[in-house]
């Protein structure tokens, strides 16, 4: 019997876990460790933000469906990796401490044949003074990162809504925290939200809405760009972003690093070197990502974390590392089979996985201050690239080492997103995106790197109600519920 | 080289927005064919996608009549917004009245690949916002308020579908066969009540009209949605084109058949 170990159990970890386990059978073993109690649908948390759903409506219980996939569940946080073995163990293993299961505090290593990194980030708000401290956000500002975090904005939002109607200017920024943020998406769809409740509650006169961010332009989104189709023509998404912000009456500072945060303000620096201020009411500013800090060590201990991690803290797989200028990017650099290049039985999905460089445009202030949105990783490409692991994994086990490792390459895969731009069944609004491929590839599509046919988004009701079905289907889904394995990811 | 400057109605790439990756000699000449455009057209300025380039480059001249070579340009900061009567070498001797900034902040590379920044003011600020809106594929279309939109459509002649991108017929060939395939729907329902009022040997010729006329209604939703994926084609820049508009109007046209065939089926 083989033993898989998967760390993490957001997208791309639950959906490498329940795959592997349905494809293994009880001939192997898959052990899931999470540090969390709870599944969490993070796209709709921006919902639970504004008061539109509960904690309860993006999360559910993962114990009894990991019992029902036929996965040991282990409420834990990963510590360290030791793919070598070490003194009491001949096999590789993981060292864990329970979070839960009244065994909190406790550690464990525990043996594994393979091992799926797939822990996502750690949310580096200590990046930022004033942001908050490690992964611990600060009393500043307020977050849609965790549902917790989501509920607790609600909450905040609540009492400015209060103060605006009672007649009482407010200001509220959204946008990111740092200059090497990603996510821009879950802040474009939190300032709407906010724009579109506060509308319906008949305070958006007293509220003077901002967005900060560290895109080059608006509509940036961390990828460069791509086409929309706004009227019936086709524009960039900068042209659409600036539309809908004049229309919704949504200033922007874009180019922005927040240096540091304070009670009702930020500071920041811009791509111009300049310095500037803003004050606030309200800030929801989405933190820069960075590994979780994993340890890795050899058989005598040795630390040897500079080999399995990148300095940012993210899992080295088969992409090149090497440094390029922009002129030398190549659709190639991108990894295509998550497989750590020193250890071969380990492997790295979703936004644990090292990427070879960001996908914007690079971009510093004279100041020498890196300004540029980093790779965003959503469910789409998470969720591909855990089940492209999960295969690999189950054919290493069920065919023997040599076998055909799968391939989910960024640089070979659609995405399609949907950000939402105020709920209601009759008065939502969400822009569907769909951009192919994910990272450009100059050599293929010289130009943009994109498709054209295929990279286009448009604004709408229907966009609405798509983002609805599909937060109750991949929900449905991540239940395991009768036919789950037919739903793509 | 003088190149030719793209004019409305004739329709731009929808390849836009493409940075500048290579400083080499495919940039340096297109940053001379565009200072040779504006000098041999008396221009404030150009951006390369109005002379049918996709890449991320303006030049333009500034207060003194030098010119600014701006390759990869973003604007990064902007106040002072106020609306002024502009006009643009896409749409000769016609002008709208635009909202743009007055004071804006522009990062950019210079010819060889070096990071700079300005600061622009007044008309030149404009003409820099105008031209990095080119870059991005569109135009002043996009920065003006409805009535204004309005107000300039008539002046291009009351037409209503206009943009960079080219045109969006209002009517497409592949409609008229859904048209025909609804007529031919309609008149099965007549078919169908008329069925109740007829001897059983009619009835019998007229489920076969209904049968035929059926296979007439999928022939034409077939003919629409070969047709329409062609004329996709043709006019990428319509969302009209898109195939799931195609996909939702065969579903509907479908089951509207399936509807009235099972009634058929089981009361003619």
């Amino acid at each position: 019997m083989a033993r898989l170990v998967v760390l993490g159990g957001g997208v791309a970890g639950h959906t490498a876990a329940t795959f592997a386990a349905k494809w293994l059978g009880s001939q192997h073993e898959v052990v899931v460790v999470t540090p969390n109690s709870k599944w969490n649908w993070i796209p709709s948390n921006i919902w639970v933000g504004v008061g539109q759903m509960t904690r309860e409506d993006v999360t559910f219980e993962l114990a009894p469906v990991y019992k029902k996939g036929g996965i040991t569940y282990k409420q834990a946080k990963a510590v360290s990796i030791h793919p070598e073995g070490g003194e009491n163990h001949e096999k590789s293993f993981v060292t864990i401490e329970y979070t839960g299961q009244n065994k909190a505090g406790e550690t464990e290593e525990v043996e594994f044949d393979y091992l799926i990194n797939a822990t996502g980030p750690k949310l580096n708000f200590g990046a930022t003074p004033g942001l908050g401290e490690g992964s611990q956000i600060g009393e500043h500002t307020v977050s849609v990162c965790t549902a917790d975090h989501a509920v607790h904005a609600s909450q905040e939002l609540k009492k400015v809504f209060e103060k605006a109607k009672a007649g009482e200017k407010q200001k509220i920024l959204i946008g990111t925290g740092h200059g090497m943020c990603t996510c821009q998406g879950a802040a474009f769809e939190y300032i709407f939200n906010i724009e579109h409740e506060a509308r319906k509650a008949g305070v958006r006169d007293n509220i003077e809405l901002k967005w900060i961010s560290n895109e080059p332009f608006l509509g940036d989104f961390g990828m460069g760009g791509l086409h929309m189709k706004v009227g019936g023509y086709v524009v960039s998404s900068r042209l659409f972003a600036e539309s809908l912000y004049a229309e919704r009456d949504v200033e922007w500072i874009i180019g922005a690093h927040v240096n540091k945060v304070e009670a009702g303000k930020v500071h920041y620096e811009l791509l111009d070197g300049s310095m500037g201020e803003e004050e606030f009411d309200f800030a929801m500013l989405i933190p820069p990502f960075a590994g979780v800090g994993l340890k890795a060590y050899d058989k005598d201990g040795n630390d040897i974390t500079d080999t399995v991690f990148a300095p940012n803290g993210f899992m080295k797989v088969d992409a090149d590392y090497t440094p390029k200028p922009y002129e030398e990017w190549k659709a190639s650099d991108w990894p295509r089979t998550y497989q750590n290049p020193t250890y071969k039985n380990l492997f790295a999905a979703g936004i644990a996985f090292a990427p070879p460089h960001i996908i914007s445009k690079p971009a510093k202030s004279p100041n020498g201050t890196v300004i540029n949105p980093t790779p965003p990783r959503t469910g789409m490409p998470s969720g591909i690239i855990g089940k492209a692991v999960a295969h690999s994994v189950c054919d290493l086990i069920t065919k023997g080492e040599n076998a055909h490792l799968h391939e989910a390459s960024m640089a070979e895969m659609g995405a399609a997103c949907v950000a939402s731009a105020g709920k209601g069944i009759l008065d939502g609004q969400a822009a569907a995106m769909t951009v192919y491929p994910v990272v450009p590839d100059f050599d293929k599509y010289p130009g943009t790197g994109r498709d054209t046919d295929y990279t286009f988004g448009e604004i709408g009701l229907a966009g609405h109600w798509i983002k609805h079905i599909l937060h109750h289907l991949f929900i449905y889904k991540a239940k395991l519920n009768p036919g789950w394995t037919m739903i793509p990811e | 080289m003088v190149r030719e400057i793209i004019t409305y109605p004739q329709q731009p790439s929808l390849e836009f927005g493409v940075n500048v990756r290579k400083f080499d000699e495919e940039l340096f000449s297109l940053l001379d064919d565009l200072k040779d455009t504006i000098k041999e057209n008396n221009l404030d300025g150009l951006a390369a996608f109005q002379i049918g380039n996709y890449f991320n480059v303006v030049v333009v001249k500034d207060e003194n009549g030098d010119f600014i070579e701006l390759v990869n340009p973003r604007i990064i900061r902007h106040s002072d917004k106020t609306v002024e009567e502009e006009s643009t070498a896409y749409f000769p001797g016609l002008s709208a009245q635009v909202a743009r900034y007055n004071d804006i902040s522009v990062v950019y590379q210079d010819r060889k690949g070096n990071d700079k920044s300005l600061q622009a003011k007044g008309k030149l600020a404009r003409v820099i916002q105008r031209k990095v809106d080119y870059t991005f594929g569109g135009n002043f279309l996009t920065k003006l308020s409805a009535e204004e939109k309005k107000r300039f459509e008539e002046k291009l002649g009351g037409k209503s579908d206009i943009a960079v991108g080219g045109v969006c017929p209002t009517t497409f060939v592949r409609d008229k066969f859904m048209l025909g395939a609804n007529i031919l729907t309609a008149l099965m329902i007549v078919n169908f009540i008329v069925s109740f009022f007829v001897s059983d040997t009619l009835k019998e010729t007229l489920w076969n009209v209904q049968l035929y006329s059926s296979f007439g209604v999928v022939g034409l939703n077939i003919a629409y949605f070969f047709y329409g994926l062609y004329e996709g084609h043709i006019y990428k820049q319509c969302t009209s084109c898109q195939v799931g508009n195609f996909i939702g109007s065969v579903a509907i046209s479908l089951v509207k058949l399936t509807v009235i065939m099972l009634l058929s089926y089981y009361f003619m």
